[in-house]
């Protein structure tokens, strides 16, 4: 396994719901720069390849920005390559890299992204655009949003489970709490069940605080080699070395309705989870993995992918959400950055930030109010439209 | 002075990282623009056409596969499980509410959308003799709605803005 790429530096910047500071391309260099600054390097002379994580021409108001941040890091004439895959893009993207690594195609490649999902455009065009990203035809034209999509699942998840929605706030209220120990989180929050379920009706069984959030931000991470590392990063030797350990990538119809009758849960993240345990011989994933960052879209949504990761069976995702289990000091810390209900979701930047957090996490560099115990494998789950695309990526600690 | 029409502010920015020194502290200056991107799509309905024209007579069609005997509402003119060209075929347009959410904003899809008062119910119907779930709007109050209850398709004749909503479901009996 020893061609596995190690994570030689990452870089973050604050996620908010306006960067007003900044425009996308500023954000990107922000992040790749903390990035550079994290492994030691005085520049990225050294890198071999720049992969830029982005979805949205729309939001950002650019096309073709993998050409435009590419130059103005530096890294022309340099190969560059941008991929997308909507909610997972940052997941995709680092999978991209990892496979770029293991091909020999690269021996070090910096992975960027960089969204403005904030206050750029009203929350109205905000939903119009996402829904762009729905089947436009059929599911958009009748007043469909991903909310609704992901209530009329959660509600198909109640029906047949039990679910309830004050376990659905267990996660609202955890994930807010634990951005509070995050200083590059975008909204912690110290909340009550009853704050959750009192709040606005957004799209039922959903209330506003169950919802994540718009923001603006970036992510980078260098991946590489650890031949490359330990030759270029001064400061690689200094700390336990995490390897991207494990990539898996399943999908599922774009439309719920075309999953009938399997429309309680993920089928594509059962699929990319397998994928990525069976590299790792992960067999019981609740006992053998330290810490993980989940896609909470919304608060039920986790509930549903811890089942699907196989940390309970299924229809136990609520009553496991709600004994704690999954709370800082629990048997698996989840989303201890806060997640995208904390921390905030800048798509291209999400999946990558997500890494971010379980290779710190491995390192022990986070807050220690936050700091999953004896950390030494974390995983990060991120998907697309309602689990069209999903990708889960494995981190390893191995000193 | 000079004026700039699209200006809409110009602040002065804090930096976010808390950081001493700020490595952007010549940066601090912002200056904010108010702009538009408008577009306009001549969109073909291609090979899904002949639904939303029959629509219009007050007919629901689907699709089926020949080879695997499903049927696809929403159409679907090739079959994803055999890669086999469907058929259309006529639907009693009665079924049942399977899923659903209950929608408090309006998406701004369309004039029809936006005609609707919130909330409005978005419902999963399995259509009597589909295999797939269709989703469009259910015209019951949400208080009354449960999965399970029996739904059609009732038809109107407009005018609409896009033919999708010549359509919707309501409560049977
Ligand atoms: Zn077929």
């Amino acid at each position: 396994m020893s061609g596995l790429p190690v994570v030689v530096g990452v870089g973050l910047t604050a996620f908010a719901a306006n960067r007003v500071d900044c425009t996308v391309r500023d954000l990107a260099l922000e992040a790749a720069l903390a990035c550079m600054h994290d492994a030691g390097l005085m520049d990225l002379k050294a890198v071999q390849h720049g992969l830029t994580s982005y979805e949205s021409d729309h939001f950002n108001r650019q096309m073709t920005l993998g050409a435009l941040l590419h130059d103005h890091l530096g890294l022309t004439p340099l190969p560059n390559v941008r991929v997308e895959g909507g909610g997972a893009t940052g997941a995709l993207a680092l999978r991209t890299a990892w496979a770029y690594v293991q091909s020999g195609l690269c021996d070090s490649i910096l992975v960027y992204g960089a969204e403005l999902n904030g206050r750029s455009v009203s929350t109205q065009t905000a939903n119009q655009l996402f829904a762009l990203s729905a089947d436009f035809d059929w599911e958009m034209m009748v007043g469909g949003t991903y909310t609704a999509f992901y209530a009329a699942m959660m509600r198909a998840h109640m029906q047949r489970y039990g679910t309830t929605e004050a376990q659905c706030a267990h996660v609202a209220v955890r994930n807010r709490k634990n951005a509070q120990h995050n200083p590059l989180a975008q909204k912690p929050m110290d909340l009550t069940i009853e704050e959750v379920l009192n709040s606005r009706a957004v799209a039922e069984p959903y209330k506003l605080l169950d919802c994540s959030l718009l923001s603006d931000g970036a992510a980078a991470l260098l991946l590489a080699t650890e031949d490359w590392a330990r030759a270029h990063s001064p400061v690689f030797a200094r700390r336990p070395v995490v390897y991207f350990a494990a990539t898996g990538c399943g999908s599922d119809t774009m439309r719920l309705g075309d999953r009938y009758p399997d429309i309680t849960n993920f089928r594509g993240k059962r699929a990319a989870a397998q994928q990525a345990y069976a590299q790792l011989g992960i067999s019981d994933p609740l006992a053998q993995i330290d810490v993980a960052e989940l896609y909470d879209s919304y608060s039920g949504v986790e509930i549903q992918a811890v089942e699907d990761l196989g940390f309970v069976a299924a229809g136990e995702g609520g009553a496991a959400v709600a004994s704690g289990l999954f709370d800082l000091g629990g048997r698996l810390p989840v989303n201890p950055s806060g997640g995208l209900l904390g921390r905030g979701a800048p798509v291209g930047a999400t999946g990558i930030a997500q890494a971010i957090e379980i290779v710190q996490q491995l390192w022990g560099t986070v807050h220690p109010a936050r700091q999953a115990a004896n950390a030494r494998r974390g995983l990060t789950d991120t998907h697309a439209g309602i689990g069209t695309l999903c990708v889960v990526n494995i981190f390893e600690r191995r000193d | 002075m000079a004026e700039v029409t699209a200006k809409r502010d110009i602040l002065t920015a804090a930096s976010p990282h808390a950081e001493t020194p700020d490595i952007w502290a010549d940066f601090r200056q912002i200056e904010v623009l108010t702009l538009e991107l408008r577009q306009r799509y001549e969109h073909s309905l291609g090979k899904y056409s002949r639904f939303f024209i029959e629509l219009e007579n007050g007919r629901f069609l689907g699709t089926r596969c020949a080879r695997c005997q499903r049927v696809y509402a929403p159409p679907r003119p090739l079959c994803p499980a055999c890669l086999a060209v469907t058929t259309w075929q006529e639907l009693a347009g009665t079924g049942t509410l399977i899923t659903y959410a209950v929608q408090h904003f309006g998406s701004g899809a369309n004039d029809d959308v936006n005609r609707l008062a919130t909330p409005y119910v978005l419902a999963y119907v399995l259509l009597d003799g589909a295999s797939t779930l269709f989703p469009h709007i259910l015209r019951a109050a949400p208080e009354n709605v449960r999965i399970g209850m029996r739904v059609r398709v009732a038809y109107s004749s407009g005018p609409v803005q896009h033919p999708l909503h010549l359509m919707y479901f309501v409560a049977q009996g």
